[in-house]
This record gives C-alpha cells, sequence and structure tokens, in this order.
C-alpha cells in the first residue's frame, strides 16, 4: 500500500492543503509510480538494495507536520538530492534518515536493520560510527587544530591519539589541504573549512554521509569544488550521499533528485528531468 | 546621545534568551565581585572601628591635671578571657568617663558588660562573682565593648588602693600598669594593629582576584556581543558610537550588578558577623563600611566594568571585520615571567619603610604580578595536557587552555593566591590541645613579692581551704631571674571531677591576693598567642572561603558561557554521534587540571615551607580543617561547572540548530 495510508488524518490535511496546486490524483499516481518504477520496493527483499531507507515517515511537531508519510531510499554509493524550499520538510527528513530524530511513524532502516527503533546511546555511537555529517559551517571546533577535528571521531571510537592523527592527516593531501593540518578553523578559508569537515566525515569510513546545506556559505565558485569534492570522495569510499540543499546547481551534482513539498516527496525522477523542470526547462 | 542610550537599552532588551543569559551573568559576576570587595573594604573598617573601642583601655600618662588612675589586667573564668579596668578617680571632670558607662566610677563600684553580667548570674558567686568586690552600678554600653559578648568589668577604686600602686609586672603583655589619665582617649593598642595589618592583607588577597574576575566577566560578555557591534560598524555605526552602547550597555548591567551585589552583601551581614575574631563576633554595625566606600564600590565597579569593555572592545572598533575571523590568539610570552621578576626586585628597592600602606602596597604589586604570570602558567599546563591526552575529552581540555589561558586563571587565580598562605597556616597553626598540655596537672600560678613569699603562700592555703578547694601551695626556690625580686606560688589542684569548677573557685578565692596580680593557668598564659595563631587561621579559611566562591562563581559563569559561545559546534557535534559526556569531561578537565595543578600546587608549597617550623607534631586540627575545605572548594567549583550541564544538554538538543 500506499505510505500515505499509514497516516489517513495526515492525508486528509495533505489533501486540503494541497488540492488547488495538484489533484490529489496526481500525487498518488505518482508515488505508486514511483514505487513502481523503482522497481521491488517490497519490504522484505527490495530494501536490501538501499543502504539507507525510511518508509512511511511521519514526523509532527506540535501541530505543524514536517513529514506526512514519506518513502525514500539510497543506494550504494549512490548521491542523492533532498530539495525542497524552507520549511518543507527537507532538514526533518534528513534528520529522521540520520537517527537524529525519532520518526512519530514508519520506519528507517540501514543495511536492513531498523535504526528508528534504538535508544539515543545506541543512534549516537552508530551516527558516529555509520554516518558522516558535513554541515552549512560551525561544525569544527575553534580551538582544535584542523588534523585534530578530523582526528576527533576516531579518538571518540577509541584509536590512540597518535594513530587516529595519522589517519586523519592521510585525507588532507587528496582533498587538497596538504599544509593545513596545523591551522585552526579560524585560519581556515569557508572552502577550506568545509573540506576539513569533509575529511571529517568520511575519516570513520562510514556507510552514509548526510550533508545539510554544505554549500550554503560559500560563494558559487568554492560551492561547486565543494560538491564536486564531496561526491567524488564519498563515491571513491564506497559510502553513500544523502544532500539536503534548495539549490539546484548543488542538486546537480547528484544521481537522484526528490523533491520535498509540505512533508511529502512530490516528484521523482532522475536527476535531469528535475533539474530541467526546476530551472524553467533551460537546464 | 539620547538615541544610542535608547538604542543600547533595546539591544539589552531584545538580544534574545541567549543575550539575556549573557547579560544575567555578568550581572551576577558583577553581583558576586561586589558584595565581596565590600566585604573586603568592610573588615578593615570593622577590625579599625574595634581598634577605636578598644582604645580606652591603653591608658596614655596625662599631659596636663590627671583626673583618674587607669590599670588593666586579663583574668580567666572557664576558657574565657575577663578584661579587668581598675579605675580610681582623682577629681571631678565633667564628661570624662569610660566609654560605655554614664559617669566615671566611684570606689567600691562595679560596672559590667552585659556579658559578664549574665555571667555572674549563672555561675555560683564563688566562682566569678566574688572576684568584683563592691556593688553592681551598671551596664557598660556597646561604645566600651569590642564585641556583644565581650566580658569587661569596670571596677571603681580609691587612689591609695594598693591595686593602683601595683607595677603589675606578672603579665606585661596583658596588663597595663597604673597610669594617670586625663581622659579615657586611650591609643590604639598593640594587638589591634597587628589585627588591622593581618585584616589589609587579607583584603588585598581577596581584592586582587575579584577585580580579575569582575573586569573579565565584562569583557567575556562583550566579547559574545563581538559580532553584533562588528554588524553596527558595518552598516555604517561610527567607532564613537560603538563604543558608547558598548559603555552604556556594560555599565548598565553593572550597575544592576552592584546594586545586587549590596543588597546580597547586606543579607550576609548577620551570618559574617558571627565569624569569631580576637575572642569575639562582631556589632552588625561594624560590617557597616560607611556611606562613602559603599557610594565609592557603586561608582567604581560600573566605571571599571565599562573600562574593561571598552579594553575588550578595541578589536571590533578598529576593524569591522576583526572579529569576523578567528585566529589562533598569541601565545603568552615569556615576558610576563620577566615581568613578575622585575615587580619582585624593583619593588623592595623602591619602597623603604615597614608602614601599613605599604606593606599592602607591595602585596598587592606582588599578587598583580603572580596575575601576570598565572595565564602564562596555565597555557604551560595547557600544552602539557594537550601533549599528554589520549583521549579526546582531555585533547578538547588542553586545547582550550591553550586557546583561553586567563579565563582559566580567572577561575582558579584566587585559590592559587591563597592556596600558599592556607597551606602554610594550616599546618603550623596549633590546635590547643597541642600547646597547653593536659589541662588537669596544670593548676595555677601567682607571682608573689619575695619578701611577702611565705606569709602569702599561708593565706593563699587558708583561702583555698575556706574555699573547700583541696589544693596544694608551692613556692618557688629562689627569685626568678630578671625578677628578682618576685617568687611564684604553684597551686596544684588534683585532676578529676569539676576541675574547671575548682580552678574558677581556686581563681575566685585568690583574688585580691596580691593586689594587681592576677593568678593563671600555664594555659592562660599561653593564651594569646594561641588566639592569634587561631585567627591566622579563621582568617585564612574566610580568604580561602571568599577565594573558593570566587572561583565557584567564575567556573560557573565560564562554564556557562563557554557553552553559549561554542553552542553551534557542540550541538553539531552532537549531532555527529560524540557522547554528550565527552563534552561535559572535557569542560570538568579544563577546570580541574588548572585548579589541582595551580590550587593544589600552592597549598602544598605552603605546606612544605611550613614544615620546617613544624616542631614536635604536626596540627592535625587544622590539616584537617584545611583539608575539608580544601575539598569543599573544589566540590563547589565542580559543582558550578556541573551547573551549565542543562544548558549544554538545551543548546545542543535542538537538532538543527542555526547560528544567531
Amino acid at each position: 500500500m500506499s505510505p500515505v495510508v499509514t497516516a489517513p488524518g495526515l492525508r486528509h490535511r495533505y489533501v486540503f492543503t494541497r488540492v488547488d496546486f495538484r489533484p490529489m490524483r496526481d500525487v498518488d499516481d505518482q508515488l505508486v509510480g514511483r514505487s513502481g518504477r523503482e522497481g521491488g520496493r517490497g519490504r522484505v527483499g527490495g530494501m536490501s538494495e538501499f543502504v539507507l531507507s525510511g518508509h512511511g515517515l511521519v514526523k509532527r511537531f506540535g501541530p505543524a507536520v514536517a513529514l506526512a508519510g514519506v518513502d525514500v531510499g539510497i543506494g550504494r554509493a549512490e548521491a542523492l538530492a533532498i530539495m525542497g524550499p524552507s520549511g518543507s520538510g527537507k532538514s526533518t527528513l534528513l534528520h529522521c534518515l540520520a537517527g537524529i530524530m525519532k520518526p512519530d511513524s514508519g520506519e528507517v532502516r540501514l543495511l536492513g536493520e531498523r535504526i528508528d527503533t534504538m535508544g539515543e546511546r545506541d543512534r549516537s555511537t552508530l551516527r558516529r560510527t555509520r554516518f558522516g555529517f558535513v554541515f552549512q559551517f560551525g561544525q569544527l571546533l575553534p580551538e582544535l587544530p584542523a588534523d585534530e577535528n578530523v582526528a576527533l571521531p576516531l579518538m571518540l571510537g577509541g584509536m590512540t591519539r597518535g594513530r587516529a592523527v595519522q589517519e586523519a592527516r592521510a585525507w588532507f593531501g587528496p582533498l587538497g589541504l596538504g599544509g593545513m593540518e596545523g591551522r585552526r578553523p579560524g585560519e581556515l578559508s569557508g572552502g577550506q573549512a568545509q573540506r576539513v569537515a569533509i575529511a571529517r566525515a568520511l575519516v570513520t569510513r562510514p556507510a552514509v554521509i548526510f550533508a545539510d546545506e554544505p554549500t550554503g556559505a560559500l560563494d558559487q565558485a568554492t560551492g561547486h569544488e565543494i560538491m564536486r569534492i564531496l561526491v567524488e570522495a564519498t563515491k571513491h569510499n564506497g559510502a553513500s550521499l544523502v544532500v539536503v540543499t534548495h539549490d539546484p546547481e548543488v542538486a546537480r551534482w547528484c544521481d537522484r533528485v526528490v523533491e520535498v513539498r509540505d512533508g511529502m516527496i512530490l516528484a521523482p525522477g532522475r536527476r535531469q528531468d528535475h533539474i530541467r523542470a526546476l530551472s524553467g526547462g533551460n537546464a | 546621545m539620547r538615541n544610542l542610550l535608547e538604542l543600547s537599552w533595546r539591544l539589552l532588551r531584545g538580544g534574545g534568551r541567549q543575550s539575556m543569559l549573557g547579560t544575567g551573568l555578568t550581572a551576577a559576576a558583577v553581583a558576586i565581585s561586589s558584595a565581596l570587595l565590600v566585604f573586603a573594604l568592610a573588615a578593615n573598617v570593622a577590625f579599625a572601628a574595634r581598634a577605636d573601642r578598644e582604645a580606652w583601655r591603653n591608658p596614655v600618662e596625662a599631659k596636663g591635671t590627671p583626673v583618674a588612675i587607669e590599670a588593666t589586667a586579663k583574668d580567666y573564668v572557664r576558657d574565657r578571657i575577663i578584661t579587668v579596668v581598675d579605675v580610681a578617680p582623682l577629681r571631678y571632670a565633667p564628661g570624662v568617663r569610660p566609654p560605655g558607662t554614664d559617669r566615671m566610677p566611684r570606689p567600691g563600684e562595679v560596672w559590667v558588660s552585659p556579658g559578664l553580667a549574665e555571667l555572674m548570674r549563672e555561675l555560683p558567686a564563688e566562682q566569678l562573682a566574688a572576684r568584683f568586690p563592691g556593688k553592681v552600678a551598671g551596664t557598660i554600653g556597646d561604645d566600651g565593648l569590642l564585641f556583644p559578648d565581650e566580658l569587661v568589668a569596670v571596677v571603681g577604686r580609691t587612689a591609695a588602693d594598693p591595686a593602683m600602686a601595683a607595677s603589675r609586672a606578672d603579665h606585661p603583655l596583658t596588663s597595663t600598669p597604673p597610669t594617670k589619665i586625663s581622659d579615657f582617649a586611650g591609643r590604639a593598642g598593640d594587638e589591634t594593629v597587628v589585627y588591622q595589618i593581618m585584616a589589609l592583607i587579607a583584603s588585598v588577597l581577596m581584592v586582587v582576584p575579584l577585580l580579575v574576575f569582575g573586569g573579565a566577566a565584562a569583557r567575556l560578555t562583550v566579547a559574545r556581543r563581538d559580532q553584533r557591534l562588528a554588524a553596527l560598524r558595518l552598516v555604517g555605526a561610527t567607532p564613537w558610537q560603538v563604543v558608547m552602547m558598548t559603555v552604556a550597555e556594560a555599565v548598565i548591567t553593572a550597575f544592576g550588578g552592584a546594586v545586587l551585589g549590596l543588597v546580597l552583601y547586606g543579607a550576609a551581614v548577620p551570618l559574617l558577623s558571627r565569624i569569631e575574631m580576637a575572642d569575639g563576633s562582631w556589632f552588625a554595625a561594624d560590617l557597616w563600611p560607611g556611606i562613602l566606600p559603599v557610594l565609592g564600590v557603586l561608582l567604581a565597579v560600573p566605571l571599571l566594568v565599562g573600562l574593561s569593555a571598552v579594553i575588550g572592545l578595541r578589536r571590533v572598533v578598529v576593524s569591522p571585520l576583526g572579529v569576523a575571523k578567528r585566529e589562533t590568539p598569541p601565545a603568552m610570552r615569556f615576558v610576563r615571567v620577566v615581568a613578575l621578576f622585575v615587580i619582585l626586585i624593583a619593588v623592595p628597592l623602591s619602597f623603604r619603610g615597614t608602614s601599613t600602606t605599604v606593606v599592602a602596597g607591595v602585596l598587592g604589586l606582588a599578587f598583580l604580578g603572580v596575575n601576570l604570570v598565572g595565564p602564562w602558567v596555565v597555557g604551560v599546563i595547557g600544552r602539557i595536557t594537550t601533549r599528554t591526552a589520549r583521549r579526546p575529552a582531555r585533547l578538547l581540555a588542553g586545547r582550550r587552555l591553550v586557546d583561553d589561558p586567563k579565563s582559566a586563571w580567572r577561575t582558579v587565580s584566587g585559590v592559587a593566591l591563597t592556596g600558599f598562605i592556607a597551606g602554610f597556616v594550616g599546618l603550623l597553626s596549633p590546635s590547643s590541645d597541642l600547646l597547653g598540655g593536659p589541662p588537669s596537672t596544670a593548676g595555677l600560678r601567682l607571682v608573689v613579692p619575695d619578701a611577702q613569699a611565705a606569709a602569702l603562700a599561708e593565706q593563699a592555703g587558708e583561702r583555698l581551704s575556706g574555699a573547700g578547694i583541696d589544693a596544694h601551695v608551692k613556692t618557688s626556690g629562689r627569685p626568678e631571674s630578671g625578677r628578682a625580686k618576685e617568687r611564684t606560688l604553684t597551686i596544684s589542684l588534683p585532676p578529676g571531677d569539676g576541675y574547671t569548677m575548682r580552678i574558677d573557685t581556686a581563681r575566685t578565692a585568690l583574688a585580691g591576693l596580691v593586689p594587681g596580680h592576677v593568678a593563671t593557668s600555664p594555659m592562660d598564659d599561653q593564651w594569646q598567642g594561641i588566639r592569634l595563631l587561631d585567627d591566622v587561621r579563621t582568617g585564612t579559611l574566610v580568604v580561602l572561603g571568599v577565594s573558593f566562591l570566587v572561583a565557584i562563581a567564575s567556573a560557573g559563569i565560564t562554564a556557562a558561557s563557554s557553552v553559549l559561545d561554542r553552542r553551534q559546534a557542540y550541538a553539531l557535534l552532537r549531532l555527529a554521534g560524540t557522547p554528550l559526556e565527552v563534552l561535559d569531561r572535557a569542560r570538568r578537565t579544563e577546570t580541574l587540571v588548572p585548579l589541582a595543578v595551580m590550587g593544589g600546587g600552592s597549598i602544598l608549597i605552603g605546606m612544605f615551607c611550613a614544615s620546617p617550623f613544624v616542631y614536635a607534631a604536626m596540627s592535625v586540627s587544622g590539616a584537617v580543617t584545611l583539608l575539608t575545605s580544601v575539598a569543599v572548594g573544589f566540590a563547589g567549583v565542580l559543582g558550578a561547572g556541573a551547573l551549565s550541564r542543562p544548558l549544554l544538554r538545551s543548546v545542543t538538543a535542538n537538532p538543527a540548530p542555526r547560528p544567531d
């Protein structure tokens, strides 16, 4: 069944709010259609092809509905862009997928295992070991030099400091950060700081990297550069990438784009089609 | 100007919860600083007031026609001291009277303090009241007393009374010989001068960390406002306007804090007045520092905070972008250490003399010197911690110490400055049982003239047996060296039940046997030395308590503000799976390491320096008291840091942190 059914009350709300925008019929068709296209979304067999998947995700904040029944899956070494305007629920979706929040209903699976039912401590460990995060800015601790910022997750995992820093430094050259190891975050440019953040996200060799507006604080040229590095480095390490953004230019770097509107996945589609649609057919 | 003030006020109020919290923290820091500052001032005023009220008991030889003869002595009951002032009027002089009385005592009259009057009622007459022949004519008022419960007797005598002729050389330190006086103005006693110097030293010890703490607290808030003010600069506010707004905001906050501090101090006075110094607690009025010092604090504290804010703002004013970037702070230069040595060498050379002000000045400068070196040492500790860190929490803590050694120094400075003295005194000050020996074999001693020794010994025996006391009176064999014409009667009392009562009965029975002489126990004779060391210990504990209070407040405020300053990084780290405990442990380590190294280190050095002076046995009770207070202090500092844990939890719980 369509995941919308898991929250019948919400569906009503959805109908009310969306009816003047797009016929309900259409949306349902698309959701069903997507299930069809992606194929084998059956719970048992199909999930296994996704590294990470969310099914029927519903999240409410008081009266506000952030997620109204979302299905989404990320394949191995796939880059998925989650797009949508402010308040669409895209960040909430990322937070649910990453085990930062628990959805009110629905389930999140990592390599077939439920992670939404885990306790905070376990989810915390999971985030540290299996996921990596890149945020807009401000994620580096100002008092630690760059290499120790990168080594921090390894040390938290119990690695000795010497080895952790050594492993961390191995990331600097490939990411174009050679010679920046001892610099403080305050002494790095925005792009350099983001590259350090990418190194920190990848250093534990996670299954999935989550990036929340990773270029939001950068100029366009630097933003492109960071997206290229992010996508390449992630794939090179066999990890999957989930990017939340409102910027089509950023989404362009990903294999697949889903758009969230009012807490629902709006339109499936391949990257090119979607970007063309978003940029008024000029892309 | 009015627009600027209005805008400052609006920014202050409308800055959001976290900005208000920052302002609140500064106000709290200023309040605690002001309260303790007033206390440091009041302590001096209080000792001065005591010295003034004590002066009449140190008679000064009359220049003109004398109006009376005055002599003093100490007597003892139970474990307390009675000050006995003998007064023999010579001629009528209107208005001349001992303070606290309303007229010159007539021969045969006794005036007693309320405390003594009560004790005379409580105890059987043969143990106390019978020592003061004559009728009780009145009660000595507060003007004549050092502290509320003091035991004082003013005994009126005739000028021909043998007591008014005796030299009182038996206890030269605690008595004054008969002196012809023209009034009761007197002069400050030697002992009160010692106490005043000690109070001044204690004040300096308290004030230096307070100023460090108060000033830094102001800069701390400014640091958080930096960004907003830089934004104002970017939209075209002139440097002057930015400075004025900041100063206005800081001064408003600080004034509020200072007023709150005064209220806090007022509320604490009943408690503070119970601290015993020189055998007694305090009149609440003694602890009121006076209107001028209070006004001074109310004016000076906001001014200092404003000044401190301006210093903190220099960077913003220099460049609007100056605060947008965070760079590696310049390392604490070794120059600081050099500066300390320069101060230590130059100060004794340039100041000569030993007046109180010079002592305080030198001491203050020395502490300011230590204060210069403190952050440098914290930086070194931070580097060592960083280098040796294996776990993330220690690494974070070490880096934080290197990053901002001044903030850590702010927390530990007071304890580090006081620690040395605390360690020294804690080990050195004797417990009373250590010096006195077992009192059961001590008995009493009475110095008698050589010529009458035999007769007086016999009389003493008669008096004692008349009072029902089983005692053995022994006369010392030959005149003691230096006191050629005197001998000592030793009165031994068998130990056992009611010993102290029998001793007091014996004292009472022997009162007046030798005019002007008092029978004392070895314990009584050591009383002055014990009291002084006890008081030094009490004073050290008070200063240590204040230092720990500053450390606790500072730790709490530093912890909270560091959480606020780093809320974004902390929140994102927590999102990325960093356990809250690691962040928390880092914050704990950041305070505990410098506190243990510098505070603990200075206490140990103090103890080490005191060890050569500890002859027979260590002062166990002193060491225990010290260790207990240190443990309580450390726990308090850690507890204050832990208070911001909910804050850490709440700022990191926000799943979508955005910069302000």
